[in-house]
């Protein structure tokens, strides 16, 4: 810890809090590269031949499944954290590229209902805003045991956000310092969950999937688990998933890194087959899309690539007062999603901030870098030789570092060697 | 109508229940404790459950009337929107769990976690009440007609819980407050609408927030 | 995490039907643990654990036609640590004491290398067996039951729900905070405990049982008859 953080902790009496991901260094899927096709594999052409990106999920169990056009999911992100237009530019971008988006820890909205198409629901220890009527009106339902950036711990609102009508959908007093449950109410353990999974489905006729949200700590473990209590999707957050508002040393000292836990999870799945793995946590790019893939995840879900997409850290408005340096920090370096004095408008619930942010064009940007990372998607895949993202597998894929070798067992570039194999 | 539970799944059971037009009434025979009876019920209908209730009985159901004559598992009435549950037995832990509306009525004792998370709706114990109960319950109204166990109210928020028997230990941030003359006007109403005679509305303890855990982090 | 159900007969009539009330408990429970399940039966101090779904399993051991004194059975769905009998419960140790476990403890580790030190031996790494042989431990040492047990939840953190038997006596405890689920029911002719209200329900006279739950850190002990 530096004298700063020491001098921080020596004048709140408290831990800092912030948002944003881990900052510190660990192993990721930048480590690792693919072997795409020459001589003794074939590549597929770029436009003419088809790779196919459609993605299915939970059709085991559930009348209507989730059908994504491509392997990209938004991740949940609560209206509360996010402000309204910035919830809605994340339907409409999702909306317009055919996949999903995530409700988050206070409930649903109806102009999220309405921007997006395919809308998952969480269901949190805290059950803010949770009801049976959105839950009918979702495409999918998640159970949410924990984050990759706090796993173990409960969500945080502070008092900034908590404005009168993120308060209500709560039924929390105005203005307070928000502390969510991190337990839920009414089970703990998976021989309970699948208890409170079927009550799920019974309450909405076994028409939707059921995900199960883990923070990638014990992930095998946990990951078999949620697929015994019953999950048709396993969502596993890595640990340098972002969060809208946490304790500085639980983003920083807890979870493993999201290139660690894929390889867990489709581990701890290779008995059910009929689960399919959903994979978050510093997914930024087309390249991190495909080798997670590659690893086995079957989709990938994004947080902070997508407010960033939105305009997070932007420096191209000259925004006068309200602005980074108000927030003691910089274009580029803000992480300050907590305090709720967002300058672009996307992590506040001040309406003159909000007003920053264009819903319409924010989610034509969106869109575009959905677009754009699927089609690097694609591209890596086709040079695979695939012609379903799909079908990317472990050995397409070797490490540039010893750590993502051992980690990803990958063998390390130019040897057979897998450490710890 | 009857539905007999040894011969009926509960898939089946529930989707007869939430096919019933308003108005109607259903019997649900044999439960033997199984779990998700009578969930995400959304019309006007009275169900009745002869014998014991598993897991989230009337759980996430809006304007229906379910009544068990018997006792039921984890989350009796969990996230209830409206309407009313009402078990004759004793409820087991985290009864009416993050419930939003209507009212849970138990005329037995409730174990741990009685109106955990509570975010609106009535809840009414006859005896008593295990550890936690009201925990970080946010709002709505707790009536224990008995004795509530440790750490009573930990961490609530808005919500009001009175207590007519003793009360082994407050949970962090519930105090004791006086009772106003809406307070004992509120307590006897309830007492009066469920026959809980043993209630003495001028006798019992409100416990409420002291708020002092709503600002621990903005500077 | 699992299915827990414990029997212990004050009828000497029932004996002969233990086996097979036991069998129509489990199955109640077997959808907590679809894993694998064991159970020990008194006064024998027969064993038996295995592989695959309870209700097969009892089929298999031909259980319905076993007669006894006490029982205590567990239907698993594994956490941590693999699914092989060697890590079904119930953990059978010390002068025939048996022990299930619905939860996981957070400390377990610790406890286990401070019995090893003690020359204590293990069978496999499954967190509930430390419990076990903390528990045979203290009975060694001089403690009675309700002693161990109370010692045990000063020691062990997490959250656990436990059943236990001995030659002459059954017990059941939680920890303080009760995460797990756990139910008792009473009559003249038997004492039982399951984790859900389903497993009782299909004992002889359960409309007339004493029913209720144990309270956090409370010792609940029965002698046998
Ligand atoms: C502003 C913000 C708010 C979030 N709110 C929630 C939430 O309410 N529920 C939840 O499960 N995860 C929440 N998360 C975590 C995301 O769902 C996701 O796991 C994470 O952002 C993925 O990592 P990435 O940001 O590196 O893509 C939030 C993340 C951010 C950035
Ligand atoms: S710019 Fe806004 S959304 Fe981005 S990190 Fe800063 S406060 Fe959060």
């Amino acid at each position: 810890m530096s004298f700063d953080e020491i001098r921080e902790r020596a004048r709140l009496g408290r831990y800092p809090i912030r948002g944003g991901g881990a900052r510190r260094a660990v192993p990721t899927f930048d480590d690792l590269t693919f072997l795409t096709a020459s001589a003794s594999r074939y590549p597929l052409e770029g436009y003419r031949e088809h790779c196919a990106t459609r993605t299915v999920l939970g059709a085991a169990n559930a009348r209507d499944p989730v059908v994504l056009e491509i392997p990209i999911t938004i991740a949940g992100m609560s209206f509360g954290a996010l402000s309204a237009p910035a919830k809605e530019a994340l339907g409409r971008a999702a909306s317009e590229v055919g996949t999903a988006t995530t409700t988050g820890d206070g409930g649903m909205t109806p102009e999220e209902r309405m921007s997006s198409k395919t809308l998952v629901y969480q269901c949190l220890p805290s059950r803010y805003g949770f009801n049976p009527d959105d839950l009918r009106a979702a495409d999918a339902i998640e159970v949410v045991l924990g984050q990759g950036a706090k796993p173990g711990g409960g969500g945080m609102l502070m008092g900034q956000k908590l404005g009168p009508r993120v308060a209500a959908m709560r039924t929390l007093p105005e203005g307070i310092d928000q502390r969510s449950a991190c337990r839920h109410p009414d089970w703990t353990g998976p021989d309970d969950l699948r208890i409170k999974i079927e009550e799920l489905r019974e309450a909405t006729d076994w028409r939707v999937p059921v995900f199960v949200k883990i923070g990638a700590t014990r992930v095998y473990h946990d990951v078999r688990l949620a697929a015994t209590a019953g999950a048709d999707v396993v969502v596993v957050d890595g640990m340098q998933g972002g969060t809208g508002a946490t304790q500085d040393v639980f983003i920083e000292h807890t979870g493993i890194p999201t290139l660690a836990a894929v390889r867990l999870a489709a581990d701890a799945l290779a008995d059910f087959p009929d689960v399919a793995l959903i994979v978050s946590g510093g997914i930024r790019s087309g390249a991190d899309v495909a080798k997670a893939l590659a690893l086995g995840a079957d989709a990938v879900s994004i947080g902070m690539a997508a407010l960033v997409a939105l305009g997070c850290n932007d420096t191209v408005h000259d925004f006068g007062p309200a602005s980074y340096a108000d927030l003691g920090t910089t274009a580029g370096n803000c992480v300050a999603c907590h305090t709720g004095g967002c300058p672009v408008g996307i992590a506040t619930q001040s309406p003159g901030l909000q007003a920053r942010l264009d819903p319409v064009r924010g989610a034509e940007r969106v869109a575009n870098y959905l677009r754009a990372i699927t089609m690097e998607t694609t591209m890596l895949a086709r040079a695979c030789g695939k012609a379903d993202v799909h079908h990317l597998e472990p050995e397409d894929l070797v490490a540039l570092t010893v750590e993502a070798a051992a980690m990803a067992r990958v063998p390390l570039a130019g040897t057979e060697w897998i450490p710890g194999r | 109508m009857d539905i007999d539970l040894s011969t009926t799944t509960v898939r089946t059971a529930n989707a007869t229940l939430r096919a019933l037009p308003p108005g109607a009434t259903a019997r649900l025979t044999n439960p033997a404790g199984r779990h998700n009876l009578a969930v995400g019920l959304t019309e006007e209908i009275t169900v009745e459950i002869d014998g014991t209730a598993g897991y989230y009985v009337g759980g996430l159901s809006k304007n229906a009337t379910v009544l068990v004559h018997g006792t039921t598992g984890w989350g009796a009435g969990e996230n209830l929107m409206s309407g009313l549950i009402r078990v004759d037995g004793d409820a087991s832990q985290s009864l009416a769990a993050s419930a939003h509306g209507g009212t849970i009525v138990v005329r037995g004792d409730a174990s741990l976690r009685a109106g955990i998370s509570l975010k609106g709706a009535t809840v009414l114990v006859a005896g008593n009440v295990g550890d936690h109960c009201g925990f970080m319950a946010q709002a709505g109204t707790i009536l224990v007609g008995g004795d509530a166990g440790r750490g009573l109210g930990d961490s609530l928020y808005e919500a009001v819980i009175y207590v007519a028997g003793r009360i082994k230990d407050l949970g962090a941030d519930a105090r004791v407050e006086e009772l106003a003359e809406s307070d004992v006007e509120l307590v006897a109403r309830l007492a009066k609408q469920h026959g809980f005679d043993h209630i003495d509305p001028e006798n019992v303890t409100r416990v409420a927030s002291a708020r002092q855990l709503y600002h621990w982090g903005t500077p | 995490m699992c299915g827990i159900t414990a029997l212990q007969l004050r009828d000497p009539g029932l004996r002969p039907r233990l086996g097979a009330l036991m069998a129509a408990m489990m199955a109640q429970v077997a959808e907590r643990g679809p894993d694998s399940a064991g159970i020990t039966i008194y006064p024998e101090i027969a064993v038996l654990k295995g592989v695959g779904h309870p209700a097969v399993l009892a089929t298999e051991w031909r259980l319905h036609e076993i007669s006894g004194t006490q029982a205590v059975a567990h239907t698993r769905m594994a956490t941590e640590s693999a699914i092989t009998a060697a890590h079904c419960h119930p953990f059978v140790v010390g002068d025939g004491l048996s022990l299930v476990h619905n939860g996981s403890f957070a400390n377990h580790a610790t406890i286990r290398r401070e019995l090893l030190a003690r020359g204590v031996a293990f069978d496999s790494d499954n967190d509930s067996e430390v419990a076990a042989r903390f528990l045979a431990y203290r009975l060694d040492s001089g403690d009675d039951l309700e002693k161990a047990l109370r010692l045990l939840c000063e020691r062990f953190d997490g959250f656990y729900t436990l059943a236990v038997q001995t030659p002459d006596a059954f017990a059941v405890v939680r920890d303080v905070i009760a995460c797990k689920p756990a139910i008792i029911a009473e009559t003249p002719g038997w004492v039982a405990m399951a984790s859900e209200y389903r497993a009782l329900a299909v004992l002889p006279g359960i409309e007339a049982a004493r029913v209720y739950e144990p309270e956090p850190e409370e010792v609940y002990l029965w002698t046998s008859t």
